[in-house]
């Protein structure tokens, strides 16, 4: 029904902008519309319906319809509705209107689609290079399908420096990054900053691009895209696993058994509880106290026991296939999975308890890495960022996947929007996770894991997919295809929309709140880069070799 | 004779210093494991690392090696000729080669070796630490003078080994400023040595060690060694400026005395290392104002006589 009074809305609003719409099911409209009215459309759907933006996706459709296709992907989180815009463009130099200016979380991905697709946001304010190294060709766009997943242009040139913009006056340059004690993956954030306090900041990140969506679309099959979408992220890996597999069954019309599903939430929860530690563990650690940062990691090792016991890896779960799981509870797994739950329960109560008496944490904390609820909505903030700052919004609840749909939990909110808030909710939301696993446990009947599939995947399908992730929500988005694998595959993750509220984050704060700020987006920078078709070092990063390196630093100078 | 005697206490002092050091490091970071939950490093664990570090190659690096290299020896040394100064279980051996004032522009020198290691790494970071290090440095050095200073005020001489015995309680009526700089020098001792929650200048998580970012191999064992040394150095100081009952006791007894309450001090800035959050300089600085302003009324207190 709500798929279907929201699309008599827009017909009433937009009429003969509308070209095509499909209502798949009740909680998905695919609305597609005429190029020239997209930033009106959009500003409508994000302003005036009060939509949350997702993410815009870009894909090169020529083989099968002859255009390029944009996607703005909105979600109606109250009405339980995922809605995509879905835009048809000229095969010929393809240009559509930015919506970045009515809609600032779009920037990104705009800038993505201009590197990636070749897709011309006209009216952006900002079209710097975001993907693409700096010396990647013009006019090279990798994700084209005339393009093969394993070329190297020959105009390629890997010693091309990045460009940085020019610090603004009376600021200095303090680099952060790409390797940091904090910041243990490659990011580069070059903070103005006067004083102690920092002014704002230039980030080049996407430095460690797999290729993976390219990898996907051009040599993998439907089966084998599961096991390197975990691949995406180290921490939340299963959680792209089941995205990824939700919205293929989404677009063929697949229906998992129930016990499959509630394998799913298991492990997906059991991942949220290890993540939500680590995290506080290493936010304890950004702030000088170890102490927390080693008891919550000795806590949390059980939970990675019992992961390698239900799949035989501590991480990387190798759960979906499409259809199904892989892995099963026995009844020994889930006695022992229940005395870990009732030991991690009772240990993570003494620590709340400790640390939401702590002073000394309050005050490096508290009003800190400040975003509120209008930073959520233009930068599309996500997880507990958005949770911390009272936006309720949870993917689980609002658009249940898996078997949320039958469990009953809470979705913990605070007011604060800073750090502390956000290290808050991550402790409570640890009795969530606690308590739905429990409820599986207790609901999950017998049957059987998987779907037979019999037939080929139809064709040409879209689907969409969000799951709720540790650090906020996961949107995948697939086009079924032919070769038994999907034409389109994108994957937006949490940190692809929280990173880019982090300029505001720690603008007119000091050096030492950087480092807490940033950690407290929970940030994952390898599932944000994931999209370069090579593995070469940014422009950015001159590679040296081993011998050159050693030569350099007894040399004092280059 | 006499000169024969300082030079032997001055080097049984340093010998004392550069032995225990090292095995109270080991001490506070065994300790600190266990509150952790973590099994620690063997106790004699920071002797294998020094020696390893020594053993290393001596790479120059940063802006001013020269200046890199002066800097690490002259920490090591400015803490060494502190230990000489103060006394470890009996008076101080160099006690007539200089006074309290002395001591502290020495104490102050220790921090301007810092200084001296951060700009020589001219790293944006560095430069970051010092700034730091600089800013703690103007607000605590005065809290320990003005403690020595109190000390003398009570005793009329500036003598070491009259200042140095507990003087500060020494006052005609009940001691108020001596109890007053007991509290304060409690409150800021980790500053002092540099511990959780006042490691602002080096910051691993913030400034990867600040000033210190370019050392590596012996230098680096110097800087380290330093460190491990000025806990010791300062311990003793507080100790015998603030808890000096029993010193006057004969041989084994009075020396076993200093160092069991030494150790208990070395516990205490253990204890409250693993158990607080770094602050942030700004948190920091207003703190030690805070107590610049109770040290000084302790000041005002001892010149009237209480």
């Amino acid at each position: 029904m709500i798929a279907r009074e929201m699309f008599e809305k827009f017909k009433q609003k937009f009429g003969p902008l509308i070209l095509r719409a499909d209502l798949p099911s009740d909680s998905r409209l695919f609305v597609f519309i005429d190029p020239s009215s997209v930033k009106y459309v959009c500003q409508h759907i994000f302003r005036e319906l009060d939509a949350r933006y997702v993410a815009s996706i870009g894909a090169d459709d020529r083989p099968f319809s002859g255009k390029f296709l944009v996607a703005h992907n909105f979600a109606f989180d109250r009405d339980h509705l995922l809605c995509s815009v879905l835009t048809p463009l000229p095969a010929e130099n393809p240009r559509i209107d930015s919506i970045s200016d009515v809609v600032p979380a779009a920037s990104w991905a705009e800038r993505e689609m201009r590197d990636l697709v070749g897709i011309e946001p006209v009216g952006h304010r900002y079209l710097k290079r975001l993907v693409l190294p700096d010396g990647w060709p013009e006019g090279n766009h990798p994700l084209r399908k005339d393009v093969p997943w394993n070329s190297v242009p020959s105009e390629f040139d890997p010693e091309r420096e990045f460009k940085f913009d020019d610090p603004p006056e009376g600021c200095t340059v303090v680099p952060f990054g790409p390797f940091h004690p904090t910041l243990d993956e490659p990011a580069h954030f070059r903070l103005y900053v006067e004083g102690e306090m920092v002014r704002g900041c230039e980030y080049r990140g996407f430095m460690v691009h797999r290729g993976i969506e390219k990898l996907a679309e051009s040599v993998m099959n439907y089966n084998d895209i599961p096991m390197l979408a975990e691949r995406i992220c180290g921490i939340c890996g299963c959680v792209h696993n089941v995205a990824y597999v939700q919205s293929v069954e989404e677009a063929a019309a697949l229906q998992p058994p129930p016990r499959a599903e509630y394998m799913r939430t298991i492990m997906l929860e059991l991942e949220r509880l290890h993540s939500h530690l680590l995290w506080v563990g290493l936010a304890c650690h950004i702030v000088g106290f170890d102490t927390l940062f080693m008891q919550s990691f000795r806590i949390r090792e059980p939970i990675m026991w019992m992961a390698e016991k239900i799949s035989g890896n501590r991480k990387t779960y190798a759960l979906c296939v499409i259809g199904g799981v892989r892995w099963n509870i026995t009844s020994e797994i889930k006695v022992e999975l229940r005395q870990v739950l009732d030991k991690l329960e009772s240990e993570w109560r003494a620590v709340v308890a400790a640390v939401s008496h702590d002073k000394n944490i309050q005050k490096r904390t508290r009003d800190v890495g400040v975003a509120g609820k209008g930073l959520v909505k233009s930068a599309g903030l996500l997880g507990p960022v958005a949770r911390a700052a009272g936006v309720d919004i949870d993917c689980r609840r609002d658009h249940p996947y898996a078997a949320y749909g039958r469990l009953d939990f809470d979705v913990i909110t605070d007011e604060g929007g800073d750090v502390w808030a956000r290290l808050m909710v991550r402790m409570k939301e640890v009795f969530e996770s606690i308590k739905i696993i429990r409820q599986c446990l207790e609901k999950m009947e017998d049957g059987p894991l998987q779907l037979e599939i019999k037939d080929e995947l139809p064709v040409g399908r879209t689907g969409l997919s969000s799951v709720e992730a540790p650090r906020g929500e996961s949107h995948h988005f697939v086009i079924t295809g032919e070769n038994n694998r999907p034409r389109r595959w994108r994957v937006r993750a949490p940190t692809y929309q929280n990173l880019q509220g982090v300029p505001a984050m720690i603008k007119d704060q000091q050096i030492a709140d950087m480092t807490i700020s940033l950690g407290s987006i929970d940030p994952c920078f390898s599932c944000t880069d994931r999209l370069e078709t090579i593995d070469l070092r940014s422009g950015a990063v001159k590679v040296w070799s081993q011998e050159e390196l050693l030569k350099l630093t007894r040399e004092k100078k280059a | 004779m006499r000169v024969i005697g300082m030079i032997a206490g001055g080097l049984l002092n340093v010998g004392l210093v550069l032995l225990v050091a090292p095995f109270a490091q080991g001490v506070l970071r065994k300790i600190t494991a266990r509150i952790q939950s973590r099994q620690g490093p063997p106790l004699l664990q920071p002797y294998f690392d020094l020696l390893k570090l020594l053993g290393k190659e001596d790479i120059e690096s940063g802006e001013v090696p020269g200046m890199q290299r002066f800097a690490a020896y002259l920490s090591l040394a400015t803490v060494l000729t502190v230990a000489c100064l103060v006394p470890m279980g009996f008076s101080a051996p160099m006690n007539g080669a200089g006074d309290v004032i002395l001591l502290i522009y020495l104490l102050t020198f220790c921090g301007i070796c810092t200084l001296l290691a951060g700009l020589a790494a001219g790293s944006t970071y560095s430069l970051v630490g010092i700034s730091r290090e600089m800013m703690s440095m103007i607000a605590l050095e005065p809290l320990f003078a003005i403690a020595l200073v109190v000390g003398a005020v009570h005793t009329g001489s500036f003598r070491l080994n009259t200042v140095l015995q507990g003087s500060v309680y020494s006052a005609g009526s009940f001691p108020w400023s001596g109890l007053i700089m007991l509290v304060v020098m409690l409150l800021s001792f980790q500053a002092f040595v540099q511990r959780v929650p006042f490691d602002i200048s080096e910051a691993e998580t913030e400034l990867m060690e600040g000033p210190l970012m370019e050392y590596s191999g012996p230098k680096l064992a110097l800087f380290k060694y330093a460190q491990m040394a000025k806990l010791i150095v300062y311990s003793a100081l507080f100790v015998t400026l603030f808890v000096p009952w029993g010193a006057g006791l004969a041989f084994p007894a009075g020396w076993l005395l200093f160092w069991l309450k030494l150790s208990g001090l070395v516990l205490l800035v253990t204890v409250v290392a693993a158990t607080h959050a770094r602050y942030r300089i700004d948190q920091a600085l207003r703190f030690f104002a805070g107590l610049l302003g109770v040290a000084l009324v302790a000041l005002v207190l001892a010149s009237y006589g209480h």
